[in-house]
């Protein structure tokens, strides 16, 4: 990134903050931005004051740019994405809120007939084709004890489906530039923003530059095992390496940040350092993205791997309500330590 | 409605608004897993949508506010004390959590949440009912934001167009969320909407148990004798944020009546004596199943319940 240069640490911003920011900047420079979904305003009329969506993302949207920019829907998800898909055929930008992704599961017709594969019909070759730039916004994760339908990762399920670009930051600075990314890309991008992660403050640039689609970043150097990891596992994995480092052992801990299309490259030139694998994810346990990971690296880097690639999922059942149920269901700090040390020492 | 009917309706009443009442003094201090979603408001009509249903052949759905639905289909109040809190003695062990009671056995099928989800499995009830000849009925009861929902709108015409004696309730709380009704609904009303499939439907004040009684029992009647679909639209206000916990920046300050305030006048015209023994006698119950709901284990991996 050229930015990166003169970077400047100037600010530490909340995920949804950055992203409040990175909208306006859009929404200011680029008149055909507009943004659909439930919830977004939530205006008290006597008042004037407002909700700004359910995490506060959109928060002063409406105020700054109008209703007819920021558009409140009903609960009708199947109708509001399918509307994005045709506004962006026809001259705007929409970014579309869905809540929650478990809500994707009512809409997933416009989600993967529709908008996934329109842009491809329209012509054989990427020329021929019309540009679709949507955007969907949507919340994955679990740990706040919202139960099964309010706290999937569904990027695995998403990442099947080609014609969609997939991506799930796990700090403000990504998902802000990745938004951007979004925004400025003619293809469908579907961003995945953790809910656990909302809250927290990190250090951004102030500028909030944009990060470009389908490049991983290395969070962390290290010799012995390579952890690839998304969105809320990425501080998990870090401070995995960090205890492991007090013991010796070092790790590269690798961000993909966009889950599809997936810097191969970066894992495989990693993997041909380490020879050891490990994918941390909260998504699916059966062919997601740890297993797509794993399946990559075990048939193009076969003779670097010095022992069976590992991956640390949640269980194959779905996201219990009681605590102590959704804590043994997420993956660990202890999980991760526990599988360096078994890698390392049977090779 | 018989003035021993009337006592039985404001003792249950008086027990759900107690129940929820805890569930939001725990959700405030933190003993709820997750965000809850209270009924308050809505008890006086659901209370009566019970003892107008026959729950041995009838089956319902709800949906993420269904907290007095489960409890007044008879599930066993620990159990959905237990279920709210994350608790061994819940209806399903704590898996399910507050937006997903199910209490099968009680023909309460599920609440749900996803919004409007739950109206075509009532629909499966009502098929069910009708080729089994159980002479039962499907009920599904969402709120009005679960109107605009496409599976909701499916269904409505697909009750229609195959016979089935299902019974379509909504809730008018006036919000889905911060959203007002009037602000997502368009121009036409819901009822007006559900009379566009075809479908028999009625608009009644879901807070005037003299009011919705009579349009309640007719409906109910019509949908079993006729073996075919009805739709009922109630007001109910929502008395509190969408879930415990928010802030309601959004709402406009309106004085709301409390549907409870009306029972217990009603309750005193008709020279009910003891009321306020009732009310204590039924907020010890709903008091002590919680208690005795948060004496049961945390559940835990591999805990047997
Ligand atoms: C498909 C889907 N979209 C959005 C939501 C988020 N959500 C949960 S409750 C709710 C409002 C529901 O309003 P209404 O149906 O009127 O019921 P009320 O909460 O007023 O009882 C929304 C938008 C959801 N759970 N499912």
């Amino acid at each position: 990134m050229k930015s990166q240069i003169n970077s400047q640490i100037s600010e530490s911003l909340s995920i949804a903050n950055a992203l409040n920011q990175a909208m306006h900047q859009i929404m200011q420079s680029d008149p055909s931005v507009i943004m659909i979904g439930e919830d977004l305003i939530g205006e008290n009329l006597a008042t004037g004051a407002e909700l700004g969506g359910v995490f506060g993302v959109s928060h002063g949207l409406a105020k700054a740019f109008g209703r007819n920019r920021v558009i409140e829907t009903p609960i009708s998800e199947t109708a509001f994405v399918g509307m994005g898909i045709g506004a962006a055929m026809t001259g705007l930008k929409p970014i579309v809120e869905i809540m929650f992704c478990d809500f994707m599961a009512v809409c997933f017709d416009q989600i993967i007939n529709q908008a996934a594969k329109i842009r491809a019909l329209s012509g054989a070759t990427p020329d021929k084709q019309i540009p679709m730039p949507l955007v969907i916004r949507t919340t994955i994760g679990a740990g706040d004890g919202s139960g099964a339908m309010h706290s999937q990762s569904l990027h695995g399920l998403l990442m099947q489906i080609p014609g969609l670009v997939i991506a799930c930051p796990s700090n403000a600075g990504d998902a802000a530039g990745l938004l951007k990314a979004a925004v400025a890309s003619e293809d469908v991008v579907i961003l995945m923003e953790h809910k656990g992660l909302y809250e927290t403050r990190f250090p951004v640039e102030a500028s909030l530059p944009i990060v470009p689609l389908g490049k991983g970043t290395l969070v962390q150097k290290g010799h012995d095992i390579t952890i690839i990891a998304l969105s809320a596992m990425i501080p998990l994995a870090i401070s995995a390496a960090e205890a492991l480092k007090a013991e010796g052992y070092t790790m590269d801990v690798i961000d993909p940040r966009t889950v599809s299309p997936l810097d191969m490259d970066m894992i495989l030139n990693s993997l041909h350092k380490t020879g050891r694998l490990i994918v941390v994810d909260e998504g699916a346990a059966i062919a997601g993205f740890a297993d797509h990971v794993i399946a990559e690296v075990s048939s193009r880097a076969f003779d670097a791997l010095k022992c069976a690639p590992r991956k640390i999922t949640p269980p194959h059942c779905l996201v219990p309500y009681a605590p102590a149920l959704e804590a043994a269901y997420l993956p660990t700090q202890a999980n991760i330590i526990q599988t360096v040390k078994g890698m390392i020492h049977e090779s | 409605m018989k003035i021993d009917e009337l006592r039985i309706l404001l003792s249950e009443c008086f027990f759900y608004r107690a129940f929820e009442d805890e569930i939001s003094r725990l959700a405030q201090r933190g003993e709820t897993p997750g965000l809850v979603h209270l009924s308050r408001g809505a008890e006086v009509f659901e209370a009566a949508l019970m003892t107008a249903l026959d729950l041995s052949v009838d089956h319902m759905t709800g949906s993420h506010r269904s907290h007095v639905l489960a409890l007044a289909s008879g599930a066993d109040p620990v159990a959905v004390a237990g279920e709210i809190l994350g608790r061994n003695c819940g209806l399903s062990g704590g898996v399910a959590g507050t937006q997903h009671l199910l209490s099968y056995d009680t023909g309460f099928l599920c609440s749900n949440g996803i919004v409007g989800a739950q109206v075509p499995i009532a629909a499966g009830a009502a098929l069910s009912a009708k080729i089994n000849k159980t002479g039962g009925i499907g009920v599904a009861v969402m709120g009005d934001g679960a109107t605009n929902q496409g599976a909701v709108l499916e269904t409505m015409n697909m009750a229609v167009s195959l016979d089935l004696p299902l019974f379509f309730i909504v809730e008018n709380n006036g919000f889905a969320q911060s959203t007002t009704t009037s602000n997502a609904g368009g121009a036409v009303s819901v009822v007006a909407r559900a009379r566009g499939f075809g479908l028999v439907a009625d608009q009644t004040d879901g807070s005037e148990v003299r009011a919705f009684y009579p349009v309640l029992m007719r409906l109910i009647d019509y949908v079993r004798s006729q073996q075919k679909p009805a739709f009922l639209e109630v007001s109910v206000p929502r008395l509190g944020g969408h879930y415990e916990g928010d802030g309601e920046i959004y709402r406009t300050q309106t004085p709301l009546i409390d549907p409870l305030d009306l029972l217990s006048d009603l309750a005193d015209q008709a020279e009910i004596e003891g009321i306020s023994d009732i009310q204590s006698m039924a907020e010890h119950k709903a008091l002590s199943a919680i208690q005795t709901a948060l004496k049961s284990p945390k559940a835990e991996p591999n805990a047997k319940s």
